[in-house]
């Protein structure tokens, strides 16, 4: 979730219009049939918010959002990292609580759909559950303060199958840096170090997505498994902080990781981003705009909803432009060309952030695989980066986790 | 738990001077006693150890000068079964309880994982006997007191996933949701939300734990509970009066319906006399435990050693009385002449309560078979005692959360 970028992204989403091209964009059968056959895997949606709500059930088609059952299968999305989130601001036993409630909410959405959904820690379980024609249900914890500095509730939450944690949100932790503050730490401190330690032990993938450039180098140098971004773009083509430089991306390809692209249009597009910087009022008018859709300040998935919506209206209103699901494929595309495609995925930010025109929901998800055929990608370039990339990085790191375990 | 530990120690030891031995009967008693106990599943169904777990003078796996409880001890013992107790002072409550519990949790698995050529952890019966049969010592967890839920029902559901298997609803003081047998009623046994929380409890497979609570609270979860309950650690009212142990009509209720009540070793639990002489000197169980807090904050092993010192000295004094070990044989005696010998066991309060003279720590539990045997129990019941009531109870508990899951 990129609650902060929405805030700034939500605006610029939405300017262009729903007008666009679906029809422009129709998808052949090979592409279809090629991304069903592929194992395609999402490292990051902020769908649990939504799990909150007793009342939504993942199994029916909403009309809003971009994460449902029926859509996923729709768009041939077998794998997906629900997020564990809460805003940085919230720490201490507090943070661990939520965290561990909305573990818990995944989990009971799986026992809710044992037809369509089954839990997976493991790439094999992935692989296992698209034999079955299920979509497999990942866990991702989005913000070291989720674990309040205590390695034993990280330990619980690998337990219950959370496969990575982001270091940061966009605020520092008390360990390590975030890309959206203020230098503290000079990136990891020791304890964040005995935090990647205890990752890799645990064979929880390190996401780097959200850290500051220098906890990131200070991750990479430590990390025994490859790391991956769970939902980052590439800085060379929009200049956010959440993004990656060239330099970065490569230095983490060069250690077997993976760079999974955000679709969230404020890090898609630098026109958006200008746009939004120009007017400091765009986003506060979304934000007030917000506030008055979602009264309870708690109800996170209204305000990111809503957000995305409102977003959109300033975008038909001509406040913001119009950005279209094609800069996804040209980030992927500017990272295959500077690492290769072992090293690029898909990490949609869907539920959590202002999607570009074209790139509603997990439907659309086919439309990738198109765009990169008619680039002339290879089939099998096109599974890697629909998937098969995030599960050689988890094979990685589960082999790094019992090495380490096995030396003691 | 701890607060119980009114006195600990070296004391007692001294007084093992009147206990007959078996050798003196020229029998074969003493033979058939210790063959009958090391081949039967010795099962505890509390101990508070786990505080040690945080102690680096602590090693599970070491034989250790203090204390009653570590591998080479329990091997020593025969005790190969093992309820860890999670426990925190009941005033801690929300999210921080939760926090400290989850820490407990995980040190438990960590402590498992350490030994893992000794013990085994254990969710279900038959995970026991498994353990049993490989030789392992089987683990399994207690959450001693409701307020760790953090008054959040999703709570139970996550602790029994993580492997809990029974929960006191509890400890020395209220919680939001029911009374304790040592505070002032507030809520006049269970709430509401109590009434739900054994429900799912029961759902969960949980065993309700009793020990601790009010009477009142107690009939209501006998009343709520489809699943038989436990007192994890109480004794028998009729010889000792503490508001800690049962009246004979709530050992014959829990009896009557298939319960089991687990006798504690605290001398304060199991003899009048002491009961008194200790109130005399420290106020009793609560008051003490208050005044100990004030010392020494949440550093356990002052805690310990203060009231070591306040025993010692007390009983030095001609103060306390002494109670030996056979007073625990007499409270099984009694429930077995009340209820049968199908309704009780052994709940020793190990590493958090004051031990009788001879039952130092668990190397002596063959002592108690022993005894038993020579009263003339039959080799059936006594093995029932030893653990096998205990996992009768564990099975019912695990089918009525199959059948309640099946209704869903």
């Amino acid at each position: 979730m990129d609650k902060e970028l929405r805030r700034i992204a939500v605006v610029l989403a939405g300017g262009c219009l729903m007008a666009m091209s679906v029809a422009a964009d129709s998808v052949s059968e090979r592409a279809k049939k090629l991304t069903h056959a592929a194992i395609v895997v999402d490292t990051h949606d902020d769908t649990t918010q939504r799990l909150l709500d007793p009342k939504f059930d993942l199994g029916q088609r909403h009309a809003d959002g971009s994460i449902d059952i029926p859509r996923m299968k729709e768009g041939g999305l077998d794998g997906i990292f629900f997020s564990i989130w809460m805003s940085g601001k919230i720490t201490g036993p507090e943070a661990v609580k939520r965290a561990t409630a909305q573990i818990d909410a995944v989990h009971e959405q799986v026992k809710k759909h044992p037809n369509e959904l089954v839990l997976a820690t493991t790439a094999e379980e992935v692989r296992a559950a698209k034999k079955h024609g299920k979509t497999a249900a990942l866990i991702g914890v989005e913000g070291g303060h989720m674990i309040n500095s205590d390695l034993g509730v990280l330990r619980i939450y690998a337990s219950r199958g959370v496969r990575y944690m982001t270091l940061t949100h966009s605020v520092n932790v008390e360990w390590a840096d975030s890309s959206t503050d203020k230098a503290t730490h000079n990136g990891l401190t020791d304890f964040g170090k005995d935090v990647v330690r205890e990752m890799n032990k645990l064979g929880v993938i390190v996401d780097i997505s959200h850290v500051s450039d220098k906890t990131f180098y200070d991750a990479l140098a430590l990390s025994k498994a490859p790391m991956f971004a769970s939902h980052s773009s590439c800085r060379a083509i929009c200049d956010a902080p959440r993004n990656m430089t060239d330099q970065m991306i490569k230095d983490l390809a060069a250690k077997g990781g993976v760079i999974q692209i955000n679709y969230h249009v404020g890090f898609l597009s630098q026109e958006f981003r200008d746009a939004e910087k120009k007017d400091p009022s765009i986003n506060a008018g979304i934000s007030e705009e917000v506030k008055k859709r979602c009264p309870d300040e708690n109800d996170e998935a209204c305000q990111l909803i809503e957000g995305d919506k409102i977003t959109r209206e300033y975008v038909a209103a001509g406040k913001l432009p119009k950005v279209d699901y094609t800069k996804i494929i040209e980030h992927i595309d500017h990272a295959v060309k500077l690492v290769g495609a072992e090293h690029v995925g898909l990490g949609s930010d869907f539920d959590g952030a202002n999607m570009p025109y074209g790139m509603e929901d997990a439907t659309m998800i086919p439309k990738i695989t198109e765009a990169l055929l008619q680039k002339g990608y290879s089939e099998s370039d096109i599974r890697e980066i629909l998937g098969e990339n995030t599960l050689r990085v988890m094979t990685e790191v589960e082999r790094v986790s019992r090495e380490l375990n096995a030396k003691k | 738990m701890r607060a119980a530990r009114l006195f600990a120690g070296p004391v007692m030891a001294v007084i093992l001077l009147c206990i007959p031995t078996s050798a003196s009967f020229g029998d074969d008693t003493a033979e058939r006693a210790h063959k009958l106990h090391f081949s039967s599943i010795v099962l505890d169904t509390h101990d508070d150890t786990t505080q040690r777990f945080f102690s680096k003078n602590f090693d599970l796996g070491k034989r250790n000068p203090d204390g009653h409880v570590d591998i080479p001890r329990m091997r020593e013992g025969g005790l190969n079964a093992i309820f860890f107790s999670i426990w925190i002072d009941g005033r801690t409550m929300g999210p921080p309880a939760i926090q400290k519990a989850l820490d407990q949790i995980d040190a438990v698995h960590e402590n498992v994982r350490k030994n893992s050529k000794e013990m085994m952890f254990a969710r279900t019966a038959a995970d026991v006997r498994k353990a049993h049969a490989e030789g392992k010592i089987a683990a399994l967890i207690g959450v001693e007191g409701g307020h760790m839920i953090g008054n959040d029902i999703r709570m139970v559901r996550i602790f029994s996933d993580l492997g809990v298997r029974y929960m006191t609803l509890s400890h020395f003081y209220n919680d939001e949701w029911a009374d304790s047998s040592t505070d002032k009623p507030a809520h006049n046994g269970l709430t509401d939300y109590g009434r739900e929380i054994v429900r799912e409890m029961n759902r969960q497979g949980m065993m309700v734990d009793i020990s601790h609570v009010s009477d009142k609270t107690f009939y209501d979860a006998l009343e709520v509970s489809k699943a038989p309950l436990i007192a994890s650690h109480s004794s028998c009212r009729a010889i000792c009066n503490h508001p800690r142990d049962m009246s004979d009509d709530m050992i014959k209720a829990l009896a009557a319906k298939g319960g089991v009540i687990q006798i504690n070793y605290e001398k304060s639990f199991i003899d009048e006399a002491y009961r008194q002489a200790s109130e005399k000197v420290s106020g009793g169980v609560v008051a003490m435990f208050d005044q100990l807090k004030k010392q020494c904050g949440d550093d356990e092993e002052c805690f310990g050693k203060k009231m070591n010192e306040m025993e010692k000295q007390a009983t030095a004094e001609g103060k306390l009385p002494h109670v030996t070990w056979e007073k625990i044989v007499e409270h099984i005696d009694h429930v077995v002449k009340l209820a049968g010998a199908d309704h009780v066991g052994l709940g020793s309060d190990f590493d958090g309560a004051t031990m009788p003279e001879g039952m130092d720590d668990c190397s002596k539990l063959p002592k108690i078979t022993e005894a038993l045997m020579r009263k003339g129990y039959s080799d059936d019941d006594i093995r029932k005692i030893l653990g096998g009531n205990l996992l009768r109870v564990m099975e019912q508990a695990e089918r009525v959360s199959h059948e309640m899951q099946a209704q869903n």
